[in-house]
């Protein structure tokens, strides 16, 4: 009788033969990724790869800081249709100033704007009230994963690799008239288009505390089963 | 420091250049009595105010004491090392290299020179006539060699024969080792070396030259190296020489003043093109564009554009006719300021002329590269990008930001069409007391949103000039997005107040206050047109169980405005 292990082992021995003659691995999809700043290992395991989509859901700071290590690195920067958008904060967190542009009225030109940043650019932050359709954003999607560059979205974003939501936030150092704002923990949901399931991750997104290591939080969505089952499908 | 083999240098030396510099542009004569002040002295005097016994380093009082009509001018080092062009122009009539050790003082080499006027006094006396002539300034010419000698030599107007410097410098005071030095951080070093050398009874130059060498290594540091190098007659650095080059410059003049924008497109193409052709037949190519116009009310207008953009198959000049292009455009229509300062946009008005320069030049091939290979290939990416991006949207349509200083978060940012060259308003390294303290805020909106802040009671809260809090705020309503139906329906819900007519703005639902700080004082440019007071406050806002939102409000002139979210 064949043990259960022995059967994983030649049904992945299969697969990977398959994999072989048609020429398709999932490497493929191992993108080589580009630098993340260590606070967010938690929220990105497998870091922020190269023509993904990420949409963020409810925090500037989030989307600064995904895109900060990167930049920090050489990387050039877009910001479309960001208007508001915290210059000061970007510098704090590590953008280089210098390879940051914004385009923060692209009206009705929208979407060939945010195509010509997808092509040149290597992170492209997109503001929430672009005039972009549903098939644009699926041609930038594509563009993005053809020219292997990030498009950080605010704002849902249909079929995004990885849709992070900022659900819950506390700041401490105000008082009733005294203090000032001194430290942020942030709760974020991670959700992943591959894997299916939600976690919640809490980070020291701002304050003296960042550089300590993430608190994951217990509260595990109920799709935990179905991983286990379905090893990484 | 590796020693450097002596050159005998001819150098031309201005008495007083910075008083002379600034009565030249203050119009004065040449014999009115001035002084130029820098902090609480002197720093400058003219002849005609020496003779009245004025003195440098002396107070303006006791000037003033020795003789009333004496006229004080500001220092600027600019304007003196501005006006010190024109005298090396003129000298460059007569010697092909100068170096400008300082403002007031140039060096020659002067074998080549000498041998080609003849002798030296022949190259002292061309020198002379040309600079009076030429710049309207007296100068004196000495020569000797290394740099100390020479110095020393145009101070007095002698010629010291070749190796006999060590002898000439030899019974010098020590003090006059303050004359080689160049900038005012090497000045105050020199005087406080001269200070301690004369106190431990060094007095002249040649005492210091017969101390060993390592010796005063050992006990001076690199300073004494300096000092006792010069003090033997030696020379630090063979001097730096400039050349003169024609700028490639193309001007168009319009035939009639220029009004409107279908009149500059052609002359933008044209003069582009012409630059291009220009730089083409140099063989250069340039890093910058200096784009300069001249208006009909006679003001002169002027921006630095960036470009990377090669000479090939004509593409500098589309690059360069857009930017000239909206560069014209945005003057025309008063939109972007002009000059260098920065400062006040200029009322539209006709253009007569326009300029292009090219600066930065590097001949072509010779392009700066990264320490590995070539210029990085995401680099170009993202310029060519950019530049696309900003053809579809026009000059303001891409930004490029940097920080500057200033205390609201708004302030603190300094944005300018990509590929502009602008430097902040206002430098970071100053204090700013009174500044937003860190973190950042990651939201702030272009311009402060309408805010309504609360107390228990539901009354407006307002700060006192005092900065009294009329009660604790505990309800924040801000404004509701654009897209809320249900803000909308409750604002023109007969409940809300109105009756019929709704205006003003759409407010959310109250949000109540979980903690907050402040209010901060901020009094901003009192004396300016755009002054502002305003008090800030932070300010923690409960949304649900766990969910907190940080604002920054602002409370000035009866209403409360939100100026940044932390979100």
């Amino acid at each position: 009788m064949e043990t259960a292990e022995a059967r994983l082992a030649r049904a992945r021995e299969a697969l990977a033969g398959v994999q072989r003659r048609v020429g398709t691995t999932r490497e493929r999809w191992e993108a080589p990724a580009l630098p993340l700043a260590p606070m967010l290992d938690q929220v990105m395991p497998q870091g922020l790869r190269r023509g993904q989509v990420v949409s963020v859901v409810g925090s500037t700071s989030l989307m600064l800081a995904l895109a900060a290590a990167a930049s920090e690195e050489g990387s050039w920067t877009a910001a479309v249709g960001m208007p508001s958008l915290g210059v000061v904060a970007a510098a704090r967190r590590g953008l280089d100033l210098a390879r940051l542009a914004l385009m923060p009225h692209p009206g009705a030109q929208a979407a060939t704007v945010a195509g010509a940043c997808v092509d040149g650019m290597d992170v492209v932050l997109l503001g929430p009230r672009l005039a972009l359709s549903d098939a644009d954003r699926r041609r930038l999607a594509s563009r993005a994963r053809e020219r292997g560059s990030v498009i950080l979205a605010e704002g849902p974003w249909t079929g995004a690799h990885v849709a992070l939501t900022a659900v819950a936030s506390r700041w401490h150092g105000l008082g009733a008239g005294d203090g000032r704002l001194r430290g942020r923990e942030l709760t974020v949901r991670v959700e992943e288009r591959r894997g299916g399931l939600a976690r919640l991750v809490t980070l020291p997104i701002e304050g003296a505390s960042v550089g300590v290591a993430p608190v994951r939080r217990g509260a595990e969505a109920p799709s935990m089963s179905l991983r286990a089952l379905g090893g990484a499908a | 420091m590796s020693v450097v083999t002596v050159v005998r240098r001819a150098v031309l030396w201005v008495p007083d250049w910075p008083v002379v510099a600034a009565m030249t542009e203050a119009g004065l004569g040449a014999d009115a009595p001035a002084a130029v002040l820098h902090g609480r002295g002197l720093v400058a005097v003219s002849a005609a105010a020496r003779s009245a016994g004025v003195r440098r380093g002396s107070t303006r009082r006791l000037a003033q004491r020795a003789c009333p009509e004496l006229v004080i001018l500001p220092h600027d080092e600019g304007r003196d090392s501005r006006r010190f062009e024109a005298v090396a122009a003129a000298a460059e009539q007569v010697v092909s290299g100068v170096e400008i050790t300082r403002p007031g003082l140039l060096a020659i080499p002067a074998d080549g020179a000498a041998r080609f006027h003849g002798s030296e006094e022949a190259l002292a006396e061309a020198l002379v006539g040309a600079v009076a002539e030429q710049a309207g300034v007296e100068c004196a010419v000495g020569a000797a060699d290394g740099l100390l000698a020479a110095v020393l030599a145009a101070r007095s107007s002698e010629l010291v024969p070749a190796g006999a410097s060590r002898d000439y410098l030899a019974p010098a005071p020590i003090d006059s080792l303050a004359l080689a030095a160049m900038e005012r951080v090497q000045r105050t070093e020199v005087d406080r070396l001269a200070s301690v050398l004369t106190r431990l009874g060094i007095m002249t130059l040649g005492d210091l030259a017969a101390l060993p060498f390592a010796d005063v290594l050992a006990r001076f540091g690199p300073v004494g190296v300096w000092a006792h190098r010069l003090a033997s007659g030696e020379d630090l650095a063979p001097p730096v020489l400039r050349r003169s080059e024609e700028d490639i410059a193309v001007e168009h003049v319009f035939e009639d003043p220029a009004e409107r924008i279908e009149q500059l497109t052609h002359a933008a193409a044209v003069a582009a093109a012409s630059l291009d052709q220009a730089l083409l037949d140099a063989g250069v190519r340039c890093g910058r564009v200096r784009i300069t116009a001249r208006t009909e009310k006679g003001e002169e207008l002027e921006r630095v554009w960036r470009t990377d953009v090669g000479t090939r198959a004509g593409a500098f000049a589309r690059h360069m006719t857009d930017r000239v292009r909206w560069q014209l455009e945005g003057w025309l229509s008063g939109t972007a300021g002009g000059g260098e300062k920065g400062g006040e946009a200029p009322a539209p008005s006709g253009l007569v002329s326009l300029g292009l320069v090219a600066e930065d030049v590097v001949p072509l091939g010779a392009e700066q590269a990264y320490l590995w290979g070539g210029t990085s290939g995401a680099d170009s990416r993202a310029h060519r990008a950019l530049e696309r991006v900003q053809g579809l949207l026009g000059l303001e349509g891409v930004l490029a930001v940097a920080e500057q200083g200033g205390r609201s978060p708004r302030d603190r940012v300094h944005a300018a069409p990509w590929g502009q060259e602008a430097s902040p308003a206002r430098a970071v390294a100053h204090p700013w007391p009174g500044r937003i303290p860190d973190p950042p805020p990651a939201t702030v909106p272009p311009v402060a949103r309408p805010a309504l802040v609360l107390d228990a009671g539901g009354s407006p809260v307002t700060i006192s000039r005092r900065l009294a809090v009329s009660a604790p705020p505990t309800w924040v309503r801000l404004e509701a997005e654009a897209s809320d139906e249900r803000a909308r329906a409750a604002n023109r819900h007969p409940s809300s107040g109105h009756v019929g007519h709704v205006e003003g703005p759409v407010w959310d639902r109250p949000r109540p206050v979980e903690s907050w700080a402040g209010p901060w004082p901020v009094s901003e440019r009192w004396w300016s047109e755009d002054a502002s007071r305003r008090a800030y406050v932070q300010v923690a806002l409960r949304d649900g169980e766990d969910e907190v939102t940080a604002v920054l409000l602002a409370y000035g002139g009866g209403a409360w405005a939100l100026e940044a979210v932390y979100d």
